[in-house]
């Protein structure tokens, strides 16, 4: 993923890998970004809407930025591996639909993938392009926890 | 029964349409951009200064999740927790605009720009929030709207309107 813009194709799919969410992992973002009790209080938890304890679910979305970010180091790893030059990226200008699905609970383990829905070149920097990217992420039951449509900046190789 | 712990606070009720909540300053350092980029986004442009001067951001700033999770964080301390919250459905229109540079200052607000009843949760309605962050110079840095459950104190008074939002969104999974 860390390829040139040229490189890149619409629909292609990329595995991010798994992550366990654990109870102090929920907790300790949660007392610094959502401290709802439903994310920070086990006991508490247990008398709200989720019956217990859930994940806040900005955390599975800046779980899945790392693993996309992890993802793209890899391939570029691999890229120079095979004596190619690896592409760059740039920073996202924003998302248009982020959704909480489903729960997330301590333990749960979920599966991110990433999809390039879609590519253009930027119309405002020159030498960019702008990727339409979705990262979804399912728990091990199988259910869609988290869906994400955002943009990333990818250069141009013809720059 | 109801919820104890929530019993107290604001329910879907007592909001109204236009309320402005403002959003306390949080001012974002060096040492900050670094610990969380380590953590949840740890691209160049977030983690040196050399490669972050020649990036297309032109100098050190957050990263645009760290400006969304500070936010996040101010609105559940300085709202989420003065209402029967019953968790978050997503966000939209997310825009980062412009970098929060090191050691800019953010603050913000949100305005509920719309209240409606959930139509797979009878007992809860959905709040939307427009959430508008500033820097010190009063550029905005980033915009987005969040949708939010909150329990209906009394769900039998008030007639279900039939609006088009509760799309299959939100925490289907969730049963108490």
């Amino acid at each position: 993923m860390t390829r040139w813009f040229e490189d890149v194709n619409a629909g292609e799919v990329f595995p991010l890998g798994d992550h366990t969410f654990t109870r102090d992992a929920i907790i300790a973002y949660a007392k610094i970004y959502d401290p709802q009790y439903f994310h920070i209080d086990p006991e508490a938890a247990k008398l709200g809407p989720f019956g217990g304890l859930v994940a806040s679910g900005a955390q599975t979305a800046m779980v899945g930025q790392r693993m996309m970010v992890d993802a793209l180091f890899a391939e570029a790893d691999r890229l120079r591996a095979a004596g190619e030059e690896p592409g760059v990226g740039g920073p996202s200008p924003g998302g248009g639909k982020i959704e909480f699905k489903a729960p997330v609970r301590p333990g749960d383990t979920l599966t991110y993938s990433l999809t390039t829905l879609g590519k253009r070149v930027s119309a405002s920097i020159p030498g960019w392009g702008v990727l339409s990217n979705q990262i979804t992420a399912t728990n091990q039951r199988g259910e869609l926890v988290y869906r994400a449509v955002f943009a990333s900046f990818l250069k141009l190789r013809a720059a | 029964m109801p919820n104890p712990i929530t019993a107290n606070r604001r329910h879907y009720e007592d909001l109204a349409l236009g309320e402005v909540i403002e959003l306390a300053p949080t001012t974002v350092t060096k040492q900050m951009i670094f610990d969380f980029a380590r953590e949840f986004d740890p691209l160049p442009f977030h983690l040196d200064e050399a490669a972050a001067n020649a990036s297309l951001l032109r100098g050190l700033a957050s990263s645009g999740w760290q400006t969304l999770g500070l936010t996040l964080a101010r609105l559940s301390a300085g709202f989420l927790n003065s209402i029967a919250s019953e968790g978050g459905l997503g966000f939209t229109d997310l825009k980062w605009k412009r970098p929060n540079m090191v050691d800019d200052t953010i603050s913000g607000t949100a305005t509920i720009s719309a209240l409606r009843r959930s139509k797979s949760r009878p007992a809860s309605g959905i709040i939307t929030l427009d959430l508008d962050v500033r820097n010190q110079r009063c550029e905005s840095i980033m915009t987005m709207q969040l949708a939010n459950l909150i329990t209906v104190r009394h769900p039998e008074r008030m007639p279900m309107h039939e609006l088009p939002y509760d799309s299959p969104s939100g925490h289907e999974g969730a049963q108490p």
